[in-house]
């Protein structure tokens, strides 16, 4: 889960890395007031899920009360990568003399930490990682360590930076590390951190993704989710506990896995396009599957759905009743194919057919899906 | 013979007393594996199948010598769990578990170090080794013995793979989900370099998604080390960029992680690669055919 740069920045601010003095505004008479109170120059930031939104034109300086209220209302309800965005904030504007990258991540091959440091600040580390890669410092921390201050301290001092340079980046280093861990941080990174004109140093930006799957310990973090989606089926996928991924197409697909539902998608990708991704992980139920209907069967446009089911942690029969209640309750017009196959597999067989559901049996996916595309071929 | 698992292999489950792990426990004693405890703390002196529980897994190798462990333990317990199956001495741990926090990961391998445990998951499958013995969820009749090493980052497709496999009268020696997770325990080198030294095995079938760099790691040692053909299909052709595909660590950032690119890299590598699933069988039986 991505957080907004203002929640990044309140957890920045709680262990103690610098940052501008900030408020935030869902108005643009909010937004004068909070320009007005912070005291000017200002800088209004809109707050989206997404990088690039300076190029978007969604952070301007404001040099008047009037500025930051006419920016804030330029800004609020515009749309930034299909983003509406519902918030500014409204910053402290600070005199830059130099920026720095700052970033921790996951090695996933190795399983540790990544720290990186770059004096390329204020660009993408991919963009410096490919153009300029002798700018990139990075060192995996073993977890049970953590990142030694001498260690950090030795980074900054790799890229050329000396003097008390080094010893204060090392403690902005070290406090993201902190952030990382304390918060199960998948990504914990400040682009740029900025040396102002008087020499003191703050984090001009905040880029946290939290680990879904550790929500559990973070109570301290009340955020939801769901609002955080801004496609309405997948907010709907994401409260039911389904993987759901809108996609431009006209076959819906509901998968057992998430790589089956993939391989689903690139079979029928030779002659149709997917309408979506779906994929119901391993805690199918009647209930689910009922839901599940529901929401693939919302989307406009649809000729057929595919459904490729696998009996092994799923009880799958279970969840052929689901699928067979929504449908009885609401006839659907358009085929709905099933090719359901492992543990229970002729029970779900014969649960689906006398559901009216067209069940393909034993056969390969791309099999099942030739079926469905003679079905369609021959209604045209 | 096999790797990791065979009939013989004195398995231990975890969290047994609860509801996957019952109904898990009893397909898994149908296909004939040789369970011979069960672990949930609290719950020692009751029986699930027949089979007795214990409540520590100290107490289950001392009793009933259990040697490999299958995870059914919910989430947040999973990094203790793991913890205390390392220290009794176990040496295959199979963590089917979906949703272990990244970080709870990562301190498990950290744990893990040099004592030579091997762990699985987390969000796997499990082992099979068709005709013996499986530790995990996947359904039995998908599968059947044969020469074939499958190794796969998802658990509903490598079914699929092996039943067009089975299909086609290509049976495996061993087929092994290695999980899903932006960090999972052991990689695509390290299985492989197993199946390269099983006198059993043939041919390995990779079975790969977008996200991370598995696949890229598995195509340098292909180049390097691998004398046995592989074949391979990467699924999500056309996976939209930024979003998760189901699995937490499928997920193609910017131009990173594409399957387009794992399958160029694993192509150059020497492997052979499917565009999708069913043609795997075919590269299969060309490769074996010229050989």
């Amino acid at each position: 889960m991505r957080l907004y740069e203002f929640e990044g920045s309140d957890l920045f601010r709680r262990e103690g890395i610098p940052v501008p003095e900030y408020e935030i505004a869902a108005s643009p008479r909010e937004a004068r007031r909070k320009a007005e109170a912070i005291g000017l120059p200002v800088v209004v930031k809109a707050q989206v899920l997404t990088g690039g939104r300076g190029l978007a034109g969604g952070v301007q300086a404001a040099g008047s009360p009037d500025q930051a209220e006419e920016i804030a209302r330029r800004i609020l309800g515009s749309s930034i990568k299909d983003m509406t965005v519902s918030r500014v904030m409204v910053a402290k504007k600070v005199e830059i003399a130099r920026e720095f990258y700052l970033g921790v991540t996951i090695d996933g091959y190795h399983g540790t930490p990544l720290v990186i440091f770059s004096t390329a600040g204020g660009v993408s580390i991919e963009e410096t990682a490919r153009t300029h890669p002798e700018l990139v410092i990075s060192r995996p921390v073993p977890i049970t360590d953590g990142l030694r201050r001498s260690e950090a301290e030795q980074m900054v001092r790799e890229a050329g930076l000396g003097g008390e340079e080094s010893p204060a980046i090392a403690g902005v280093l070290d406090a993201l590390y902190r952030v990382f861990r304390k918060y199960d941080a998948l990504v914990a990174e400040i682009n740029p951190l900025v040396r102002t004109a008087q020499g003191t140093y703050l984090a001009l930006d905040a880029k946290v993704e939290i680990d879904d799957a550790s929500r559990y310990r973070h109570p301290d973090i009340e955020v939801s989710p769901e609002e955080r989606i801004a496609n309405p089926l997948e907010r709907k996928g994401s409260q039911i506990g389904v993987s759901y991924v809108d996609l431009d197409g006209e076959i819906g697909i509901i998968a057992s896995g998430a790589g089956l539902g993939m391989a689903t998608m690139d079979i029928i990708g030779r002659k149709f396009r997917p309408a979506n991704f779906l994929e119901t992980g391993g805690a199918i139920t009647a209930d689910l599957l009922y839901q599940v209907m529901a929401l693939v069967l919302q989307k406009k446009g649809l000729k057929a759905v595919f459904i490729n089911l696998y009996g092994g942690i799923n009880p799958i029969h279970e969840g052929a009743r689901g699928i067979v209640r929504y449908l009885k309750e609401h006839p659907a017009s358009i085929p709905i194919m099933a090719n359901p196959r492992g543990n229970r597999q002729e029970e779900t067989w014969q649960i689906l057919e006398e559901g009216g559901v067209r069940v393909v049996t034993g056969v390969a996916t791309e099999k099942a899906v030739e079926q469905l595309v003679n079905l369609l071929e021959e209604a045209r | 013979m096999s790797i990791l698992l065979d009939r013989e292999t004195r398995v231990l489950v975890q969290g047994i007393t609860g509801r996957v792990g019952r109904a898990q426990t009893r397909w898994m004693l149908e296909y004939g594996t040789n369970i011979v405890a069960g672990v949930t703390p609290g719950k020692g002196g009751e029986e699930v199948e027949g089979i007795p529980v214990y409540g520590s897994v100290a107490e289950a190798v001392t009793e009933r010598r259990a040697e490999a462990s299958v995870f059914f333990v919910p989430p947040a317990a999973v990094k203790d769990a793991a913890r205390e199956t390392i220290k009794a001495g176990i040496g295959l741990i199979v963590i089917v578990t979906e949703h272990v926090p990244v970080h709870d990961v990562m301190e498990i391998r950290a744990f893990v170090g040099d004592r030579g445990v091997r762990l699985l998951g987390p969000t796997c499958p499990g082992i099979i080794t068709p005709g013996q013995a499986k530790m995990g969820i996947m359904p039995g009749n998908m599968f059947r013995p044969g020469r074939i090493g499958v190794i796969s980052r998802s658990g509903t497709l490598s079914y699929e793979i092996c039943a067009d496999l089975a299909e086609a009268g290509l049976g495996q020696s061993t087929a092994v989900g290695m999980g899903a997770d932006p960090v999972v325990f052991t990689g695509m080198p390290e299985l492989m370099a197993l199946f390269e030294e099983d006198p059993d095995t043939d041919l390995v079938v990779l079975v790969g998604e977008v996200g991370g760099t598995q696949e890229e790691n598995a195509a340098r040692f292909i180049a390097r080390r691998m004398t046995k053909p592989v074949v391979a299909y990467i699924a999500g052709h056309n996976a939209p960029e930024g979003k998760r595909m189901g699995h937490a660590g499928a997920i193609v950032q910017g131009n990173m992680g594409t399957a387009q690119s794992k399958t160029a890299a694993l192509g150059q590598a020497g492997a052979d690669v499917a565009q999708y699933p069913l043609e795997v069988v075919k590269l299969v039986q060309k490769r074996l055919a010229s050989r």
